[in-house]
């Protein structure tokens, strides 16, 4: 049939869908098609700006036969396609558009998978709006209660993170994470994001909040039963006692290599900065009462 | 003559003339209707038994061998002991033939016999009376102090033996402890790995159950369906219709070829 010229199929589907004198209403169910094939055939010719335009177009064509579904897959596809060109915010556009097509027909999940697919595409360029789009779909689903599935998005956005040394944000996901292991009963990998978050935080020399950290998990009842809270309260009292061999003893562990990997690499950099830095602030907060006292 | 009448003749002769057999008659007759005698022998023989058994224990090298000899020593020994009161209730009973120094005698053995008995060494004599503050513990004879009290200076001092013994202990614990740290590395590792299942399983209970109901309302549909399709399709096929079909066809095709003719 027309599996000749794109070209010629693009503007055949463009003369179905203007409206003239001749034509009251657009033919939208064969200019989709039309589209459709022009747009596949464009692909393989790898001539991927011509091949966006087309699945953009057929995405609208299957959005006027109030088909959604059908138009958020070719938002999609259009995605993939403007990711081999480069055009990164278009990238980001697309995702973000087919996701909420997939919002209409009333799926979450392929729409946080679009979502998710978006990030990993933008992971390596743009991180940024990678993690954007990681917490954009992590709260879809989590609207959706199906928060299960959100722990591996939630993991990539705490690598990406990690990777942009933005250690706190890193943190606050890996206890978002742990919130939502909480609503699902999944004790182990909330245990488990929990201890991520500490050491992140004693990383990032972040003693203060390390411990403020570990105080806020120990009020919960899972965590304060688990093996992760020992190894947490051993890694801190280390800490304290800036005992440099036995914190490296410790993160040698078994416990320390079942967490994601690229926490493992933190832990084993630990301990990062001046043990005695740490040591001399937990000292001075000690002294400080007693200089009041001496005042009065 | 079969092999049994042989065998039941022979018997026959043989107590017919039993008592013309010297042996058994001095047998029977020192033990006859004498029950104590009787018994008094039995019990004489055990008692030597026994006393052969504790020698042999003694030089016994191995001492697993030992203690069981000692044990069973013992158990004979306790035997022994409850035979005893019989043989002193048949001791007072007179029996014919016996003078008055016999019976006396009889009773002076049964006297003795107890004594006899508890002096089979069974590898738990203690020195009873000699360890004065220890006379409580005498009851439980199993246990013994080889010591007797006399702890001097040597007493405590590590011999050469238990030295080496003891490094060997703290090697073996050593290498013990080792072993038990890898086990529980895998178990650890074990134990994480489990988890995950857990929650991956977890996970996928609630997209199982949607692929069930997806999958019976499919199912449900396609019956719908092929009971839709067979009904038009019998419709269709009704033999009526199907006749008729074949005969205009046959009919075209007659036209056809007496044209083309």
């Amino acid at each position: 049939m027309a599996s000749s010229d794109p070209e010629k199929l693009m503007s055949k589907a463009d003369k179905l869908t203007k409206l003239t004198l001749t034509r009251w209403s657009a033919d939208w169910r064969s200019a989709a098609g039309l589209y459709e094939q022009a747009a596949n055939a464009f692909r393989l010719a790898k001539e991927y700006e011509k091949a966006k335009l087309a699945f953009e177009k057929a995405s609208k064509a299957q959005e006027m036969l109030s088909s959604p579904w059908d138009a958020a897959k070719h938002m999609e596809s259009a995605g993939a396609v403007a990711k081999e060109l480069g055009n990164w915010n278009e990238v980001a556009d697309f995702y973000r558009r087919a996701s909420n097509l997939y919002i209409e027909c009333g799926r979450s999940q392929p729409a946080s998978d679009a979502l998710a697919k978006g990030a990993r595409a933008l992971e390596e360029t743009v991180p940024d709006e990678a993690v954007q789009l990681y917490t954009e779909a992590c709260s879809i689903l989590e609207e959706d209660g199906k928060e299960q599935m959100a722990f591996d998005l939630y993991r990539a956005a705490a690598t990406i993170y990690i990777k942009l040394e933005k250690y706190p944000d890193a943190a606050t996901i890996l206890l978002r994470l742990g919130l939502a292991a909480d609503n699902c009963k999944a004790v182990n990998s909330q245990c488990k994001a929990y201890l991520g978050a500490i050491i992140v935080y004693l990383y990032a020399q972040d003693f203060k909040q390390a411990e403020k950290c570990y105080n806020d998990c120990s009020q919960i009842d899972a965590f304060l039963r688990s093996d992760q809270n020992r190894f947490a309260s051993k890694l801190l009292s280390a800490y304290t006692e800036g005992d440099i061999e036995e914190i490296k003893r410790l993160v040698q562990s078994s416990t320390v290599s079942n967490l994601d990997h690229m926490i493992i690499r933190l832990a084993r950099k630990l301990p990062t900065g001046d043990l005695s830095a740490l040591k001399a602030y937990s000292g001075k907060e000690q002294e400080e009462p007693l200089d009041e006292d001496d005042l009065t | 003559m079969s092999v049994i009448d042989i065998l039941t003749r022979v018997d026959a002769i043989c107590k017919k003339y039993d008592k013309y057999d010297i042996d058994k008659q001095n047998d029977s007759n020192v033990s006859g209707d004498d029950a104590f005698a009787r018994l008094y022998g039995v019990v004489e023989a055990d008692i030597e038994a026994t006393l052969q058994k504790a020698e042999q224990a003694s030089k016994e090298k191995n001492r697993a061998s030992a203690v069981a000899l000692n044990a069973e020593i013992r158990r004979t020994k306790a035997k022994l002991l409850e035979e005893v009161p019989k043989l002193q209730r048949l001791a007072f009973k007179k029996v014919k033939g016996l003078s008055s120094e016999e019976f006396v005698a009889r009773n002076d053995l049964v006297q003795a016999l107890p004594d006899r008995i508890q002096a089979i060494p069974d590898g738990s004599a203690t020195a009873p009376k000699a360890s004065g503050g220890w006379g409580a513990s005498a009851s439980r004879a199993e246990i013994r102090f080889d010591s007797d009290g006399r702890f001097d200076d040597e007493y405590f001092q590590q011999t050469e033996e238990s030295n080496k013994f003891r490094q060997e202990f703290e090697m073996q614990k050593m290498k013990q402890d080792q072993g038990l740290d890898m086990i529980a590395e895998g178990l650890d590792t074990l134990k994480n790995m489990a988890h995950d299942m857990n929650e991956e399983l977890d996970r996928q209970v609630p997209l199982v159950d949607e692929i069930d109901t997806k999958v019976d309302k499919a199912a449900s549909d396609l019956k719908n369906t092929n009971v839709r399709l067979k009904k038009t399709v019998t419709q269709l096929r009704s033999s009526r219709n199907f006749c008729i079909d074949i005969i205009l066809l046959c009919i075209i095709l007659g036209i056809a070829a007496y044209l083309y003719k």
